[in-house]
């Protein structure tokens, strides 16, 4: 937030506005907090002497390679996993959203808040003696089950919230189902569904941490080895780059949802 | 009009024209309802003809006007448009031959205006030149310049501009039938007014056959050829032109819904042109004590002020109404100026004649019908 200046009083009715350049400037924020994160992280590194004695695990969790490595698994965990939560939960979103599905919307609703409410540190390790096994599948299965709910939920609601007067007169115009569904719902749907798949994003950042007890990688490897060895100040400096992960991701995702809602409704 | 004699469908018989729209024994009855929304209605609507469909909340009035586009499929009956028996052929489809207004008005907020009227014409597959022109044209025809609006999203319209918007889009694939419900209904009295005095304009340039339902019977006075009034159960209790429905109600449930203002709501639909007007004599220093009003006029023979009116010793001022309007008009505007006397001029400002607030009452005579 701003700090109370002499200018505030001026500044005030310019805030209040709605005006693009202010919400541009908004969009500024995250990505300096980002930089600025993980410079000071990898400043903090490069001054640590890492040959001292009993120093050594430490600099090989650091070490800057090894870390870039766990950062592309941490990546990868979440892009296949969101891609999946999108290719799932949209269609069965607009499948739940017809009037034909009627009360099913509702019912299957309520069992995906049940699975979100699984922790997903159980159902990781659950899913590890699953068919699948340790590694990178049982982790993307078990981040899917833990943040599908969002985008389908944001996907049914951003399809029913359409007014009734526009699909009214696509259909009195001679639109069948199929083009009203894809020239007039879903533009008017889009920008709450994006806003699911963001927080499907920022879930599955944090929740992938965990997928090192699998053996599925991610920046929770090295974490997860600073806790062991009660090294505070490392597990803190990985710990801030995967909330750099995390306001990264969202930013993008939030400029997408800009993108998308300057252009739609 | 019909010179090949296909006869597949079996025409109505004893109509001198043949009907736009037809339903014949049409009924609806809603899964888990025990009574019909409507029930075995035949009707025929004119082609040309605007013909306003009335009646109390829950008549079937908006049911029946949706089963003519199959929004609302029928239960039973056939629906005939323009000879074609369409009650099972695909519904998208006809839906493109038939305009559709809504009192939501519904444009699409993500889609400019242009790009909201070029709708149809593109599903119809027209080019992009051909649906550019036309969209030009449409906004020209509900008087909205195409360069300021077309671009325009419908969020930065007012409700009467929507509205306009929403008759152009009807109107996009120049179909022959317009589907109107309630189009003015949202829309503040003063705008409504103006909006319908437009429709009515464009309607002389596209006469289109027209359904319009209206909860509205001065609407219904104002812009019927004819009206359909149902009652409940959606029954259609008389079909008729304005001036016989205010005259002559077929039943106590029309004369009741018609009302006491009947005989005012009638003013309007006598227009000042059919009119018999007393006759004016245009003096340049006549006899000032004859038995019809003098008037001055100046060089251009256009009219100035009263020189005598029979009766009144000294004249009184000069009120003059446009012969395009209606007897309501001319009352509306002599209760205005406390006028007993208006001089009906015409579009050049001539006179035509004069209309006297007692003849109202007593003599007033329409010329021979054309």
């Amino acid at each position: 937030m701003t700090v109370p200046t002499t200018a505030t009083p001026v500044a005030a009715p310019a805030a209040a506005r709605r005006s693009l350049p202010r919400r541009s400037r908004a969009l500024l924020v995250t990505p300096t907090i980002v930089v600025v994160t993980v410079g000071l992280v990898i400043v903090w590194i490069r001054s640590q002497d890492f040959t001292a004695p009993g120093r050594a695990p430490e600099g090989r969790a650091l070490d800057l390679g090894g870390l870039l490595a766990s950062f592309g698994e941490h990546v990868y965990l979440v892009a296949i996993s969101t891609l999946v939560v999108v290719a799932i939960s949209i269609p069965l979103g607009i499948l739940l959203s017809r009037p034909s599905a009627g009360r099913l919307g509702d019912a299957v609703l309520a069992f995906g808040g049940f699975m979100q409410a699984l922790p997903p540190f159980g159902v990781i390790i659950i899913m590890a003696f699953s068919p699948l096994g340790f590694g990178a599948p049982s982790a993307i299965v078990a981040l899917v089950i833990a943040s599908f709910l969002p985008v389908l939920t944001n996907t049914v609601v951003g399809l029913r919230q359409v007014d009734a007067s526009y699909i009214e007169a696509a259909r009195g115009m001679g639109m069948s189902a199929g083009m009203t569904l894809r020239l007039v719902e879903l533009p008017l749907a889009v920008p709450v569904m994006v806003a699911g798949i963001r927080v499907a994003l920022v879930l599955n950042v944090g929740t992938a941490t965990l997928a090192t007890f699998i053996g599925a990688g991610g920046l929770g490897t090295p974490l997860l080895s600073m806790l062991k060895l009660g090294r505070t100040d490392a597990a803190f400096a990985v710990a801030a780059l995967v909330a750099a992960l995390a306001l990264f991701v969202d930013w993008l995702a939030a400029v997408a949802e800009q993108v998308v809602r300057g252009s739609g409704g | 009009m019909s010179e090949t004699t296909e006869v597949t469908t079996p025409g109505p018989a004893g109509s001198t024209t043949r009907p736009m729209i037809a339903l014949e024994g049409v009924s609806k009855t809603y899964p888990g309802q025990h009574s019909p929304a409507v029930e075995e209605l035949t009707l025929e609507v004119p082609e040309g003809a605007i013909v306003m469909l009335i009646g109390p909340s829950g008549c079937g009035k908006t049911t029946t006007l949706k089963m003519m586009n199959r929004l609302i499929e029928p239960s039973t009956g056939r629906i005939i448009l323009d000879g074609d028996d369409v009650t099972s052929v695909n519904a998208d489809q006809l839906r493109r031959r038939i305009g559709y207004v809504i009192q939501q008005v519904g444009l699409f907020p993500h889609m400019s205006i242009g790009e909201n009227i070029g709708m149809v014409p593109k599903m119809l597959g027209w080019d992009r030149a051909r649906i550019a022109a036309r969209v030009d044209e449409l906004l020209h025809l509900v008087g909205m310049e195409p360069g300021q609006y077309r671009d325009r999203y419908p969020r930065q319209l007012s409700g009467g501009q929507q509205q306009r918007v929403g008759v152009a889009r009807g109107l996009a694939a120049d179909p022959p039938v317009m589907l109107m419900d309630e189009p003015f209904g949202a829309i503040d009295p003063i705008t409504r007014e103006r909006l319908q005095d437009e429709f009515l304009e464009v309607q002389r340039q596209v006469a289109k056959t027209i359904c319009f339902v209206t909860h509205d019977l001065t609407e219904a006075v104002k812009l019927g050829d004819r009206i359909a009034i149902f009652g409940a159960g959606g029954r259609l209790r008389q079909y008729d032109t304005p001036d016989e429905i205010l005259t002559h109600p077929a039943d106590d449930f029309v004369a009741e819904f018609v009302g006491g203002g009947a005989a005012v709501r009638r003013l309007s639909l006598l227009d000042l042109a059919r009119l018999q007007l007393d006759e004016v004599v245009v003096s340049s220093g006549g006899d000032p004590a004859g038995r019809h009003p003098v008037l001055a006029v100046d060089d251009a023979g256009r009219p100035q002020r009263w020189l005598h009116v029979p009766g009144q010793d000294t004249p009184p001022p000069l009120v003059t109404v446009p012969v395009g309007g209606t007897v309501y008009d001319a009352v509306d505007e002599m209760l205005n100026t406390r006028a007993a006397l208006v001089l009906v001029v015409d579009d050049d400002g001539m006179s035509r004649g004069a209309l006297r607030w007692d003849a109202l009452v007593g003599d007033l005579r329409a010329k021979g019908r054309s």
